[in-house]
């Protein structure tokens, strides 16, 4: 019954969302304000059933309703309950639902805080998230439920979820990605609102950017997590392997980015305004993008889903339309939009332009690598793979131009420039970057490389010039103290960003060249040295966990024969599914990270183990979040937020 | 003007890519093919699967057309395509075996048991049917790694003077000898 | 990886411990050049994962057909040929370079190349030498007067 009514529930949802769409949008175009007015509550009820349908497959999974074949397929009764509410997006339906529960939130959420907004843009922005809604929930309804029943004849036992999916990592890193990717559709309904209105000014931009940073941060979250849990999970040791899946989340990201910075340049100097939209229309676009080559079977990839060609083409054709059509809605207003800035070149505004070229080329690198072993094989030239060494190589040169100029672009103001000034600045950064790198590096490695070299200069540059900006800008007003509170939210989500840029920087080019492995074989009481610390063997014990048995391999870790940790690698088979998967030790540090995996069984009691000794590796993450939490921030930021005393006045006053 | 040219750029870079995203909803991205098309087939020195004291080299096969079709027991496909592979061999096409052993570890299995190997095979051609003039062990997978095999069932078309035709990954049935193998078998002839 | 030489040296030097490793080498190089390769060289049946980090039987016949080839003295780039020989160039992440695949280089190149132009040849057109007038002075003035006056309040 529970399933059915999720069924119906998404139903109801459905038709909320097609009169969402086509409600606003209408009183918009014929200026009907009782038909723009019916938008908010749409949204709300929208969101109320498709969290009800969301629920009774929470509640299937919990009940262990195997007559529901999506619970059949992805759960199993050995599950601790947190990963029978985690299976509900472990398989396609289900994350498709899961996508749709954020797609509505959102949809909500914009619902209830756009009170500011004229009521015309408004309708317009939730019109066409409820467009959106609607493809997504054709999509469920008609393609892709996870309501269908295995009756008469269903299983008494699940298939269990994949026992890599068994991880905290699981938990969080999908809706992280969801918020993001479903967000960035926020940004995309404001351009397209405005291309419709035909109105792209600063304020169209101030409303846009707390949105789009928001969802950013979440992007951004979600891929640091998405990396820490490779590691973690994967047993090799690699936290980043170009993946057509994961290259599809980077996409996004990368343009994001681009149009945070746009989106300031917009909203604080009035020009770029059609690059930004364009940026706004582009990142929701490679969201999409990114969902259809994960769903459809035409890349090969660890984490792509099982699928089938009806499926596929339906969100070609949903891509197609709004994607198209966005860019088509653009081609034919964009001609209206002009933008007059006066600026010289040496200024913030060319810094934040070539910013965005950067980070675009980097999007095209990421796409062209992605998607052109696919084109070449279907021209017949037959097959090709790009992975790793592609790409590594494309960025690292990118790397260069980019992390210089993120260090000068916060030295540089609007307009002009005094070179002395700047000059003071910039000299006094680099040498100290190259100063502090060379010590560092040399005294505590015996070769330092010349490609190692630059890049951790570059990342120690980004952190130095960060530092010195806010020196600067801080002394400006008496006390350092003083300036230091003056400096607004905004101000220091710049600084978290950058300097969380500055970790990942420096963490990837000290990981990728001081990261030792050794792949041996052990017996009980053998001791392998990797760098400063040995590895004894203390032999494996079998283990038993709720839903699986294996082995644990102990190693007891010591430094100069004092004890350092004691590390337990498993090997572990699921009881369903009969499914090995590797569960690595880790010791993880500030300054490095012990990563120990069990191999196989050997002869004569033996075993082989992977040992890895990766230094400045958490840098990387550490660098994630703190850029996470620079998008977060926003939401601190008084400058976006509207008493509700404003809020009412400016609906009282909107002219249609 | 040029705004305009500008302007509708992005979309028809998308309309482009779109075509092709089309496309790749029909393909098979795994489908790859050995690099060894238009080469002879490598020189080896291999025993017999099912007599002693018999070696099979390149040299040998040298002479007629014929497919060299790379399977084994543990592999559920190649049991499904050998009943069609023997309606082709009853049709005269030649057929040899290549047969991939899979998970034997020397250090851990001990001696490689022959014996079993052979029973095993005899029973599951006795009952499926025996396409094969010969088959041909590939004990440590050398010959198979030379062609640029990952895996079975896989069928390669050689003529004869041991350059290798085709490539085929994957069971041959009906569509797929009618599409890819048949016309290169006509202009062999 | 020139690290991987320095590290290694250290563990040769003490004795015994090497030889518990699956892949010995003779040289250092020899070993740096291993672990290079088997992280380029793609895994022919696998989900998109290379030899090293792949369990399937054709990544182990494959890496154990490396470490032959590495001993018996091949560079890097021999290794390599002599895999896309029998399993083309699908078993290599780096892809050719061919007129199909020239777009991966040429095309960002362009795009670094365009938008620079554009943005010069924007700003050029944009930095219009301003008039300053008294007017404008006396205006100016008077904004500061009363900016100040709103600060101290």
């Amino acid at each position: 019954m529970i399933p059915e009514i999720g069924y119906f529930s998404l139903t109801l949802a459905m038709v909320l969302s097609v009169l969402l769409c086509i409600f606003p949008l209408w009183g918009a175009h014929t200026g009907n304000l009782r038909l723009m007015r019916a938008a908010p509550s749409l949204a709300i009820g929208q969101f109320a059933f498709v969290l009800i349908s969301f629920a009774a497959l929470i509640y299937a999974s919990l009940t262990d309703d195997f007559t529901v074949s999506y619970v059949a397929y992805h759960s199993s009764s050995t599950l601790p309950w947190y990963y029978k509410i985690t299976s509900t997006w472990g398989g396609h339906e289900g994350a498709i639902l899961l996508w749709l529960v954020m797609q509505a939130g959102w949809t909500a959420v914009v619902a209830a805080r756009s009170k500011s907004l004229p009521w015309v843009l408004r309708a317009r922005v939730l019109g066409v998230l409820g467009f959106l809604g609607v493809g997504f929930m054709m999509y469920t309804l008609l393609l892709s439920s996870p309501f269908e029943r295995l009756l008469p004849y269903f299983p008494v036992e699940g298939r269990d979820l994949n026992p890599l999916l068994q991880d905290p990592g699981m938990i969080i890193h999908p809706p992280l990605l969801y918020m993001g990717y479903v967000g960035l559709s926020v940004a995309f309904s404001f351009a397209i609102a405005a291309l419709l209105t035909g109105k792209l000014d600063n304020t169209w931009a101030k409303w846009s950017r707390p949105w789009t940073m928001t969802a950013w941060g979440f992007l951004s979250l979600g891929i640091t997590i998405g990396s820490w849990w490779a590691y973690a999970e994967l047993g090799w040791g690699g936290w980043w392997f170009w993946d057509p899946v994961e290259n599809a989340s980077l996409m996004p990201w990368l343009v994001a980015t681009a149009l945070l910075h746009s989106l300031s340049v917009t909203e604080k100097r009035g020009i770029f305004k059609s690059w930004t939209v364009l940026l706004a229309i582009a990142a929701f676009s490679l969201s999409l993008l990114g969902t259809f080559i994960v769903r459809s079977g035409i890349i090969v990839s660890v984490h792509a889903f099982a699928t089938d060609p009806d499926r596929g083409l339906f969100i070609l054709a949903f891509l197609g339309i709004v994607v198209g059509g966005g860019l088509a809605l653009y081609a034919l207003r964009v001609s209206q939009v002009h933008s007059e800035g006066r600026y010289k070149f040496v200024s913030r505004e060319v810094a934040l332009w070539l910013n965005n070229i950067f980070l675009v080329v980097a999007t095209l690198i990421v796409l062209l690598g992605t998607l052109l072993p696919m084109v070449h094989k279907e021209m017949g030239l037959g097959s090709i793979s790009i992975g790793e060494p592609f790409f590594n190589k494309m960025f690292a040169i990118l790397l260069v131009p980019f992390a210089i100029l993120m260090g000068i672009g916060p030295f540089l103001r609007w307009k002009q420039n005094k070179w002395a000034f700047l000059q003071n600045k910039i000299v006094v950064g680099i040498l100290a970057s190259v100063a502090i790198t060379c010590v560092w590096l040399f005294s505590a490695y015996d070769e330092v490389t010349p490609l190692t070299l630059l890049a951790t200069t570059l990342g120690v540059w980004v952190a130095v010039s960060t530092l010195i900006d806010i020196y600067t800008k801080a002394a400006v007003h008496g006390t350092l103290k003083e300036g230091l509170k003056r400096l607004g939210v905004s101000y220091w989500a710049m600084v978290l960003g950058h300097i969380g840029m500055a970790f990942v920087i420096a963490g990837v080019a000290l990981t990728s060249a001081y990261s030792v492995e050794r792949d041996v074989s052990m017996k009980q009481g053998d001791i392998v040295q990797l760098n400063q610390y040995n590895y004894r063997f203390e032999g494996v014990k079998t283990i038993r966990g709720p839903n699986y048995s294996g082995h644990a391999g102990v190693v007891t870790v010591l430094k100069n024969d004092d004890v350092v940790t004691r590390l337990y690698a498993e090997k572990r088979k699921y009881d369903i599914g009969m499914q090995f998967m590797t569960e690595a030790a880790i010791d993880a540090g500030f300054t490095r990270d012990l990563y120990l995996a069990l191999g196989e069984q050997l002869s004569q009691g033996a075993w082989s183990l992977r040992i890895y000794h990766k230094p400045f590796v958490r840098w990387l993450w550490i660098g994630g979040v703190l850029i996470s939490l620079a998008g977060f921030m926003i939401l601190f930021d008084k400058r976006y937020r509207t008493s509700a005393k404003t809020a009412r006045k400016a609906a009282a006053e909107s002219v249609l | 003007m040029n705004r305009k040219l500008l302007a509708i750029a992005p979309l028809l870079v998308f309309a482009f890519v779109c075509v092709f995203l089309y496309q790749g909803l029909f393909a098979n991205p795994r489908e790859i093919q050995t690099g060894r098309i238009g080469h002879e087939m490598p020189a080896f020195t291999l025993p017999d699967l099912m007599q002693d004291n018999k070696q099979w080299t390149n040299e040998a096969l040298k002479g007629e057309v014929y497919l060299l079709n790379v399977w084994g027991t543990w592999c559920p496909t190649c049991l499904a395509e050998l009943g069609y592979l023997t309606k082709l061999r009853e049709q005269g096409v030649k057929i040899i075996g290549l047969y991939y052993v899979q998970g034997y570890d020397a250090d851990f299995d001990g001696p490689f048991d022959m014996q079993a190997l052979r029973t095993e095979v005899q029973d599951m051609l006795e009952r499926a049917g025996n396409p094969y003039q010969f088959n041909i062990l590939d004990l440590h997978r050398t010959l198979s790694l030379d062609l640029g095999v990952s895996g079975a069932p896989e069928t390669f078309l050689i003529d004869k003077n041991g350059t290798i035709l085709l490539h085929h990954t994957g069971d041959i049935n009906p569509r797929v000898w009618r599409s890819k193998f048949a016309p290169m078998m006509q202009e062999l002839k | 990886m020139k690290w991987l030489l320095f590290s290694l040296s250290l563990l040769l030097t003490t004795s015994a411990l090497a030889q518990t490793d699956r892949y010995v080498f003779d040289t250092d190089e020899q070993a740096v050049r291993f672990e290079e390769l088997t992280k380029e060289l793609r895994c022919p049946k696998c989900q998109n994962q290379n030899i090293a980090d792949s369990d399937a039987i054709v990544a182990k016949d494959l890496r154990e057909r490396v470490v032959e080839l590495v001993k018996e003295g091949n560079t890097k780039d021999e290794v390599i040929d002599y895999m896309i020989d029998r399993y083309g160039y699908f078993v290599h992440y780096d892809p050719p370079v061919t007129p199909a695949t020239l777009v991966l280089w040429v095309l960002p190149v362009l795009i670094v190349i365009v938008g620079f132009g554009f943005i010069v040849i924007r700003q050029r057109k944009a930095s219009v030498k301003q008039t300053w007038s008294n007017q404008d002075e006396v205006l100016l003035n008077k904004l500061i007067e009363k900016n100040k006056r709103q600060e101290q309040n």
